[in-house]
């Protein structure tokens, strides 16, 4: 018996050795603590508009040397031996644009500041022919804009030390420009993506349609559609007058036999069969059976515009360039071979039949993976090529003025030229960027409000607008589909920031971990597909010499039979077909191996699509895609030693995702994949973990704690609501001279922080204060969300804010040699100065300090009364002068601030005047809590009637965990409000109770607490340390009776908004005034 | 009610520190302890800084900032009733030496690290100092300055060698120089003017009377949050029948000060104060030619109250106070109207407790005319 039991032991020994890195097969397994600092390090690398700042630098690194290639020659009409090519272009660092200058250098706060421009030189190499020699040389063609930490910025990897040197704040994003001393941003626009076949239905009309929008390089953009009709299938596009019968272009695509068309269409199934019939017949019904005939019939029906007037050519010549270059423009046509080409228009035919028989068949417009962002880069580029074609034809004109002329006195230079150009890039970046409005006519674009001046009215509301998204669509329409919260949103968009009203839906916000591609070439991609066993349909899309890949490629090899063989899997690349493969599992999970072993962009995402029985890669910009860890049997490739690398500091975000353990999904591909959301929740089909949970929220929503626990349209309010807290707005805010800045005296960072909180940097820029809460009704003045203020917190600085407002003035050079000037102030008769002018010191500006009351002159400014004359010719010093003075006109007093006098670009003077309010909270004024609970101040209570706990704290008195027993202004910890719990069971905000009580906790336990969403600290534990005082018994301070109640008083962070009064007084009517009453 | 009107009122002090003082208050009215709480709170003068002249300030903050600040600070005002006026009593045009206090800041950094400028850089302008004052001599002057203690006017803890307050951090080449004038005044006008940084106050800590309910999750009586005060009182019986003719008649205070005045003088001035508030009213109340008769004795006159008075003739009550309050009902928010269990200790404002009670009766009529008294407002004895 003895022996047996020896071997258990023996088995049992061997079972809890510790034999794999110290790991037993018993152990529990250990979960990957703190993987969330993945976070932190993604946003180290990306940054939090990093997909802004990514797509401008793909623009100015790589698009624009692609643009410049395909438009790189300048010849002339009539020199045929003249032509001037561009070999390379470069756009440099920013500069200032002034001749004089000797420091060339220049910071975005400069340019904010002399309302110039942040741009930088557009630089190319040319090289022309001069009489019979070849010139190269580097041509300055314009400046082109720069955004801010973009890799041509001079901020971009700068310490914080040295940014502070240049006046700028380290948490400040970037991401937009400085265009006249506005900051402009180019919002994210949402489309529709291009290149793919959408298929759609219209129940009413009974229409199957399956459409796809062209769009190449070089912006040319057609949309081909086939759709049904009265059961029949064709083909429609914007070129051909009416709708051509499917057969017949097929035909005329070079699918003559009928039998094939049957097959590349229908294929083997019965059902497709017989709905297309009735399509394959009409073409034989139309006495259309050659290739010539179709061509024919297309050719007839082809609007021609051309404006180079030729030979007219035959119909069928006109059918065959339209087929070539403007019907599915994308998919490319090589020494007319159009089999890709019908393959795809067989593929949307096929679409259609499997809709036609199916209606789940067809696709969700509105589901994200079907979505492309458009970015600052993509719409620069469109802007940098048009402006660059005109350059060219102006150029191109002005070479040919000159060359006609017979005889010159030296050799002609087009250098010279160039030199006389004048700025029409650089005057057309500024012009778009600054109105907003990109009218390509070239390339049939017309759009307006593409930029907006980014607010700044709080850190968060600049951060906010970097992050969101507009959409295409009209805002008036009262459709719900795009407006609908989509379930691919996930991780990518966030689900609780967007606006109410007209744009609800419509206007979205980026999520925390999202990034947005910029295109990768997909030449390599299709040649490592062809490696990995892809078997080709065509060799249309590539350059690669055919003998390489020649062995699978016999085109013809591929039809009907094979691409919808019951194993095949048709590959896509792009949207457009490439090859066939009879194992999509093996060939997906290779792909994927490569890809994590970055032998190609890790933004390349591939996906089985098992509907279409077709493999899809995608490697084109514009994709919303964020990063996931990989998990492999079962377990999480980031393991805890990683993350302790990670926090060492001695590994970076890209180690990981070279090293395979994190990898980018796009929507698309999220379909294909199963994500655990937690470690414990791996299953063994599990292939990714999410990182964390709460980076599905925004940056405005991560601010919200404990969001989870709040009714979900409360936490949408607050990201609204969130965006015009008074606070902090950037480290440089005394630097700057915004039109209308709101500043907090005293900001506090919130009591319950979240991650979000600290990723952003709120803590470090924050708007709000931290204030005691009673949480009872008190007064009647308190109905309807009115909040009751304590007299004693505003007078220690509660909600105190500071209002700057700018005052801009040109002392202006005429063009008839007069000028403005500065004037000291004037003396009465009895030599004394009036009031008016008490501030205007001896150069005719108000002194920096001085009170400036209304009706106040802070800018003495006098012009000359003949500025326009221009036939003047006198003395400028003695013409006469009429007062233009800038007048003081709010009704309350101020303080100057800030007087800067500078230079424009056209070396105009420029003056700007700061003007400083400070205000205290009155009644009226709104106030409100991180849960979309607004109000407005409806009473100010003294503080000995205010309610008190037995600690003597009320909402608004000194708080005893504050040693110090001073009033000074940082002592004012309890500063004060009294809500009315009314506000609560509508609104069902539990998130802001739990905040209540973790504030509580927080304040008598001296930390900080989190309300992380989907975390934070627990009630269970935060009510731990409150102990005692979970509840307070409070009395009433200013009845006769002491009234007691038993209630929170807790400590909660109130953020005051504008406190905004109107200007001017005065009625106003509304209609019912106006009706006359019964 | 009438029970517990026998016993006189008590105070037992438990402890008394620089800065803080916990007592026990027996035998007194809800209302009236209430009143002492309010009053210490918003009634009693200090000086704080009122009026800042700003000469240089090349700091990062802007001047108001500073000058918010700065009247924070908080600063000795011990016997501030004698020692310096009223400014809007004083016969001086722009401040003088009997109403006001110069104060002077003159910061400048010179070191290559950050500097913080502190209430202890601020410096007191001697009373009697010449060229402090634009019109010297206008004013009459008063006694007050002989009544000034040691540190009157001076920043807190300057002396003592406590840590001083903030005002603002400046870097090399900042200076920022300025001009204060500290003035009298009460919390009711401004926060800065109060003495008190916390008034606790507890009664009932075992909720006998059921003044207020609690929610609670299995027991009640575990889940009730006992505060130190517990001690104080016997725990109730089980089973105890409710008694709701109960008044509570014990109060713990503890009272907190910000060093500007000491806690003896917060609660002693308190209560005087409150005093001279029911003097006024009761003056108030007076029918015209009683009134002209009383004018010739000064109310001021028993400003000082002394402990004494605490444990003074309680006796009477005032039957005809009760239901005065009833009939008063806009009185709601003064609530000495109420306090009436101690009344009779009160000196010369004794004799209106008939007289009072008989205007009382008779409604509205009488007392409007005492109301519109602009001597109430004056003193700020308002609601």
């Amino acid at each position: 018996m003895a022996i047996p039991m020896e071997e258990d032991q023996n088995e049992w020994d061997q079972i809890n050795a510790r034999n794999w890195k110290g790991i037993g097969l018993t152990d529990p397994i250990k979960s990957v603590e703190d993987k969330w600092l993945l976070l932190p390090a993604f946003l180290k690398v990306k940054g939090l508009v990093k997909q802004h700042i990514d797509s401008f630098n793909y623009f100015v690194e790589q698009d624009i040397k692609n643009i410049v290639k395909a438009n790189n020659k300048v010849t002339s009409d009539v020199d045929p031996r003249f032509w001037l090519k561009y070999t390379d272009i470069n756009v440099g660092f920013p500069d200032r644009n002034e001749m004089s200058s000797i420091d060339k250098k220049v910071t975005p706060n400069e340019c904010r500041l002399r309302d110039i421009t942040y741009a930088a030189p557009i630089m190319v190499t040319i090289q022309y022919t001069r009489g019979r020699s070849i010139v190269q040389r580097n041509v300055n063609i314009g400046r082109l804009p720069i955004m801010l930490r973009s890799s041509k910025c001079v901020l971009t990897g700068r310490s914080e030390a040295e940014l502070a040197r240049m006046i700028e704040c380290p948490l400040d994003p970037g991401g937009y420009f400085v265009v006249k001393g506005t900051e402009k941003v180019i919002l994210v626009q949402e489309q529709l993506s291009k290149n793919r076949i959408i298929v759609e239905t219209d129940t009413v009309k009974g229409i199957v349609q399956a459409s796809c929008t062209s769009s190449t390089h070089g912006g040319l953009k057609s949309k081909t559609y086939v759709a049904t009709k009265k059961g029949k299938i064709y083909l429609r596009h914007n070129c051909v007058h009416e709708d051509i019968p499917i057969a017949i272009a097929l035909k005329a695509l070079g699918i003559q036999s009928d039998k094939e068309i049957l097959l590349l269409t229908a294929g083997n199934t019965e059902a497709y069969k017989s709905a297309f019939s009735a399509s394959l017949e009409e073409a034989a019904k139309l006495g259309v059976f050659t290739r010539h005939q179709a061509l024919e019939y297309i050719g007839s029906r082809v609007k021609i515009n051309r404006r180079v007037m030729g030979p007219r050519r035959p119909a069928w010549e006109e059918a065959l360039e339209a087929l070539a270059t403007i019907v599915l423009a994308h998919v490319p046509v090589n020494a007319l071979d159009f089999r890709s080409k019908a393959i795809f228009v067989a593929t949307m035919t096929r679409r259609v039949l499997m809709a036609m028989e199916d209606e789940k068949m067809v696709d969700d417009r509105d589901y994200v993976g079907n979505k492309r962002l458009e970015l600052a880069g993509q719409l620069l580029a469109l802007l940098f090529e048009d402006l660059f074609k005109t350059y060219n034809t102006n150029l191109k004109s002005a070479i040919d003025k000159v060359l006609k002329k017979p005889s010159r006195t030296s050799e002609f230079d087009a250098f010279n030229t160039m030199q006389f150009q004048g700025d029409h890039l650089t005057s057309g970046f500024v012009r778009a960027i600054s109105t907003g409005n990109w009218s390509l006519k070239r390339f049939k674009m017309e759009r307006a409000g593409v930029t907006h001046v980014l607010s700044r009215l709080s850190f968060i509301s600049a951060l906010g607008m970097m992050t969101r998204i507009s959409s295409q669509f009209e805002k008036t329409r009262k459709v719900s589909g795009p407006r609908a919260l989509q379930p691919s949103q996930w991780g990518v968009l966030c689900p609780s920031d967007t606006p109410e009203g007209e744009a609800c839906g419509l206007v979205k916000n980026l999520a925390l971990m999202t990034h947005i591609t910029t295109d990768v070439d997909e030449e390599p991609i299709i040649r490592l597909a062809f490696m990995l066993g892809v078997e080709g349909t065509s060799i249309g899309n590539l350059t690669t010499p055919k003998r390489l890949i020649a062995p699978f490629l016999d085109i013809s090899l591929a039809t009907g039979t094979e691409i919808y063989g019951p194993h095949t899997f048709v590959v896509n690349v792009n949207g457009t077909i490439i090859g066939l493969t009879r194992y999509p599992t093996r060939f997906v999970a290779q792909f994927r191996k490569l890809r994590r072993a970055r032998r190609m962009s890790e933004f390349v995402s591939i996906y089985i699509n098992n509907h279409h029985h077709a493999v899809h890669i995608a490697s084109d910009g514009g994709r919303i895609c964020r990063p996931t860890i990989i998990v492999e049997d079962g377990r999480p490739k980031v393991t805890s030693e990683h993350i302790a690398l990670l926090k060492k500091g001695t590994v970076t975000f890209d180690d990981f995702l070279r090293r395979g353990l994190v990898e980018y999904l796009d929507v698309n591909e999220e379909n294909d994949t199963y994500i655990a959301l937690y470690e414990s929740d791996i299953v063994p089909a599990t292939t990714h973990l999410e990182i964390e949970p709460f980076t599905l929220l925004g940056a405005v929503a991560g601010l919200i704690p404990y969001p989870h626990h709040n009714q979900s349209p409360r936490n949408t309010y607050q990201c609204a609501m969130g965006k015009q807290a008074i606070g902090a707005i950037a480290y440089n805010q005394l630097n700057r001279i915004d039109t209308l800045l709101y500043l907090l005296v005293y900001p506090q960072q919130p009591m319950v922080k979240t991650k979000t909180i600290e990723l952003i940097g709120y803590d470090r820029l924050p708007a709000g204060q931290n204030a005691t809460v009673a949480v009872m009704s008190f007064s009647g003045y308190d109905i309807e969300d009115a909040l009751i203020l304590n007299k004693a917190s505003l007078d220690r600085g509660y909600g105190r804010c500071q209002v700057l407002r700018k005052n801009v003035t040109l002392i202006r050079k005429y063009p008839n040699g007069t000028f403005d000037r500065l004037a000291d102030a004037p003396l009465d008769e009895n030599g004394q100065v009036a009031k008016k002018y008490d501030i205007i010191q001896m150069d005719g500006l108000a002194g920096v300090g001085e009170r400036v009351d209304p009706g106040d002159i802070y800018i003495n400014k006098q012009s000359p009364t003949n500025a326009t004359d221009n036939t003047f010719t006198g003395q400028a010093a003695s013409v006469p002068y009429k007062n233009t003075p800038m007048t003081y006109k709010s009704p309350v007093a101020g303080n100057i601030d800030k007087v800067m006098i500078s230079d424009t670009e056209n070396d105009q003077t420029l003056i700007k005047v700061l003007i400083r309010q400070t205000r205290r909270p009155e009644l009226g004024d709104k106030f409100s809590s991180r849960h979309g609970q607004k109000g407005v101040c409806g009473l100010i209570v003294n503080q000995e009637d205010m309610p008190f706990n037995d600690r003597g704290i009320n909402p608004g008195g000194c708080f005893r965990i504050c040693t110090i027993k001073t009033r000074s202004a940082d002592v004012e910890s309890g500063t004060d409000t009294i809500m009315n719990p009314h506000g609560f069971p509508s609104r069902m905000t539990v998130g802001k109770m739990i905040e209540l009580l973790a504030g509580k906790a927080g304040v008598l336990s001296g930390n900080l607490q989190y309300g992380t969403a989907f975390g934070g600290s627990k009630v269970g534990g935060t009510s731990a340390p409150i102990g005692r005082r979970l509840t307070d018994v409070l009395g009433r301070g200013h009845e006769s009776d002491i009234d007691r109640e038993r209630l929170q008083l807790c400590r909660q962070r109130y953020v005051d908004e504008w406190y905004h009064r109107r200007a001017s007084g005065g009625l106003r009517l509304f209609w019912a005034d106006l009706l006359p009453s019964e | 009610m009438q029970g517990h009107d026998d016993q006189e009122p008590t105070v037992h002090i438990r402890e008394l520190k620089k800065d803080s003082v916990n007592f026990v208050l027996k035998n007194v009215d809800l209302a009236f302890a209430n009143s002492v709480r309010r009053v210490m709170m918003a009634d009693i003068p200090t000086v704080a800084i009122d009026m800042v002249e700003i000469e240089i300030n090349t700091s990062v903050l802007p001047d108001e900032f500073i000058a918010h600040r700065l009247g924070m600070v908080p600063l000795g005002s011990s016997n501030c009733d004698e020692a310096i006026r009223n400014t809007r009593d004083c016969t001086c045009l722009a401040g003088c030496d009997s109403c006001s206090i110069m104060l002077l800041l003159d910061v400048q950094c010179n070191d290559h690290s950050t500097m913080d400028v502190t209430s202890h850089h601020l410096d007191v302008v001697p009373p009697g100092t010449p060229g402090t004052w634009s019109q010297e001599g206008d004013s009459e002057a008063g006694e007050e300055l002989s009544k000034r203690g040691e540190g009157f006017g001076r920043p807190v803890g300057k002396d003592d060698g406590s840590p001083p307050i903030l005002i603002c951090k400046i870097r090399k080449g900042q200076h920022l120089k300025l001009k204060c004038v500290a003035k009298k005044g009460i919390a009711k006008e401004h926060a800065k003017w109060s003495p008190c940084s916390a008034v606790s106050f507890e009664y009932d800590p075992y909720n006998k009377l059921r003044h207020t309910t609690h929610w609670f999750e299995s027991d009640e009586r575990g889940e009730w949050p006992l505060g130190p005060n517990a001690q104080e009182e016997e725990p109730p019986r089980d089973g105890e029948p409710f008694d709701f003719n109960a008044q509570p008649r014990t109060f713990y205070f503890d009272v907190e000060t910000d060093g500007s005045l000491g806690p003896q003088e917060v609660v002693m001035k308190g209560l005087a104060e409150l005093q001279t508030k029911l003097a006024n009213l009761i003056l108030g109340l007076k029918s015209q030619p009683e009134l002209d008769m009383l004018t010739s004795a000064d109310p001021h006159s028993n400003g000082h109250a002394t402990t004494d008075t605490w444990g003074g003739d309680g006796g009477g009550g005032a039957a005809g106070w009760g239901p005065a309050a009833g009939g008063g009902g806009g009185w709601g928010a003064s609530s000495p109207a109420r306090g009436g269990a101690s009344t009779g200790g009160w000196g010369s404002a004794s004799p209106a407790n008939s007289g009072g009670g008989s205007s009382w009766g008779g409604g509205g009529a009488a007392s409007s005319q005492g109301w519109g008294s602009p001597n109430q407002q004056a003193n700020g004895w308002n609601v």
